[in-house]
């Protein structure tokens, strides 16, 4: 009975030590934003320093080239792009502006009415919802503008959370491991090899993944002379990571710059094929090279991981709701897997 | 307060430096170079075991060797309890694991007070992912012990096998004489009876 009571004491003890991280972890919520974007990072390029030290650089060094790498790679992409870019921005406030943003509102309002009518979207008056959308974008400009700190302040954390988990994560999980008690000691190192392999495939693939897919989406758009090419393409890449809704939600932009532009139907088919054969090439071809498939999940729960995602985190949260989850689900998968193997008397 | 870093420092290096002795005896690590010991050194989980504290158990899966510092380690046979082999300072056990996750063979326990070294699978295969050299020197040691081992066993196996043929021969001449000895009992036997 008194083995029982301590049991049920422990059980208490356990679950308000979680609660109380749990508070404590809501309560510095930015912070572990953070982290969990720089530990995904992280992670994607753990094996590059790895790479490195084979051959024979040691741990300092491969990490300061990874990020003289990424930081050239960041100039030569705002070199390159970045005139592209804010041109595309330029002619979006520029059409904003000058009111041709009303002409093609009212495009849009005149294709819905003429071609979705048997939807019941009739005397839909857009331009003045749109009107209230632009006045709450300008006060969210505004909150953003005034928020540059926190912006700059994630721009100097970031990269430096970074670094540190490259050069010492060995070490920081070697002093993790140190910690626990010799009952779950092998245990809980063969856990956390078991969930790195998983979750470094995972991870590294998602990138893999989202990237070629948003090269493609770039090339197809551009050979397509869709308006604001690299950013639609960029955000369709990004999108990629949702399962199921991404694809969509990654050629919808296109198709809506192209409604708002001219109305041209042949053009919405062609994106519309565009989108199908990046999705093909993703589906047959990137995604059984680079894309573990442990961590497939099932439609239902990627909708309300990304729901979940969305309410808590805005767009940002909608994106790394997917692999967060997926980290979520390997530590289970591998915590029950490995339990089975050990005897804890 | 430059002795009391001093101390801090000294001891420190006189506890690598003891890792650093007892690395060079065990035979995986005998054949390194300073450098690559100090590589090694630097994976290694550093454990303290109270007397009769299990390190691990029988069929829980394998995930790496111990190399004990000071202590002796007993390995027991379950479920007779039956304790097979003692180990003590310098010495290891459990190295088949950095190769495969099979099952643990036997169950350890700390006989005393133990301070072991772990060298796991995880960190092999890591260590051959950044330093493929140092990594191929311990595979290809850790194989010719395995390998050493097996002749040995086939060796032990052989004499088994010899004396078995034998044990197998001796068998079949006693069954000879034996069936050799009754029939001459009973051609006896049928020879006294009264006709």
């Amino acid at each position: 009975m008194d083995k029982q009571f301590a049991r049920w004491i422990k059980l208490l003890f356990v679950l308000l030590a979680a609660a109380a991280l749990i508070i404590f972890l809501v309560s510095i919520g930015e912070l572990v934003r953070l982290v969990i974007i720089a530990a995904l990072l992280a992670y994607i390029l753990e094996p590059l320093a790895s790479f490195l030290e084979s051959r024979g650089f040691s741990r300092v060094a491969a990490t300061a080239i990874i990020f003289l790498g990424i930081l050239s790679t960041v100039a030569l992409f705002i070199f390159l792009l970045l005139p592209t870019i804010s041109h595309e921005i330029r002619s979006i406030q520029a059409g904003i502006q000058s009111g041709k943003a009303t002409q093609l509102i009212q495009n849009l309002e005149h294709f819905i009415q003429t071609r979705l009518a048997f939807l019941g979207m009739q005397n839909l008056n857009l331009i003045e919802k749109a009107h209230q959308m632009m006045v709450n974008l300008g006060n969210q400009i505004f909150d953003y503008l005034l928020n540059i700190v926190s912006l700059i302040t994630n721009l100097v954390i970031i990269p430096f959370i970074i670094f540190f988990l490259i050069k010492d994560g060995r070490e920081i999980k070697r002093n993790f491991i140190r910690l626990v008690p010799n009952k779950y000691f092998e245990f809980s190192l063969n856990l956390l090899h078991k969930m790195d392999m998983q979750l470094g495939n995972y991870l590294r693939g998602q990138f893999l993944d989202a990237l070629i897919v948003g090269i493609l989406s770039i090339l197809a758009l551009w050979l397509l002379e869709v308006k604001y090419f690299v950013l639609i393409g960029a955000f369709a890449g990004l999108a990629n990571l949702i399962p199921y809704v991404g694809p969509v939600a990654g050629a919808l932009p296109a198709i809506l710059v192209v409604i708002l532009e001219s109305g041209d139907m042949i053009r919405i088919v062609y994106i519309a094929i565009a989108f199908a054969v990046v999705q093909l090439i993703d589906n047959v071809l990137v995604q059984p090279l680079v894309v573990a498939k442990t961590v497939n999940m099932h439609p239902l729960v990627v909708m309300f991981v990304v729901i979940i995602g969305g309410k808590f985190f805005g767009v940002l949260g909608m994106l790394l709701s997917v692999p967060t989850a997926g980290v979520i689900k390997v530590v289970i998968q591998e915590s029950i897997a490995n339990f089975r193997k050990y005897r804890f008397e | 307060m430059d002795s009391f870093w001093g101390n801090i420092f000294k001891s420190r290096e006189k506890r690598e430096e003891e890792i650093t002795a007892v690395l060079k005896k065990i035979p995986i690590f005998e054949e390194l170079n300073p450098r690559e010991v100090s590589s090694i050194e630097r994976i290694l989980h550093r454990r303290t075991y109270r007397p009769g504290e299990v390190i691990f158990h029988q069929g829980d899966a394998g995930v790496g060797m111990y190399i004990i510092e000071r202590g002796t380690v007993e390995i027991i046979l379950e479920p007779v309890n039956q304790v097979v082999a003692e180990i003590k300072d310098g010495e290891f056990f459990g190295e088949l694991a950095l190769l495969d996750e099979s099952p643990r063979s036997a169950t350890a326990r700390a006989k005393t007070e133990c301070r072991m070294l772990g060298f796991f699978q995880s960190d092999l295969f890591g260590l051959i992912e950044r330093d493929p050299r140092l990594g191929v020197k311990i595979v290809l040691r850790l194989a010719s012990i395995i390998g050493d081992r097996l002749k040995h066993s086939n060796q032990q196996m052989q004499q088994l096998m010899h004396r078995i043929h034998e044990l197998e021969t001796q068998i079949q001449q006693l069954k000879e004489t034996t069936a050799k000895g009754g029939r001459k009992k009973s051609r006896q036997a049928s020879a006294d009876a009264p006709s």
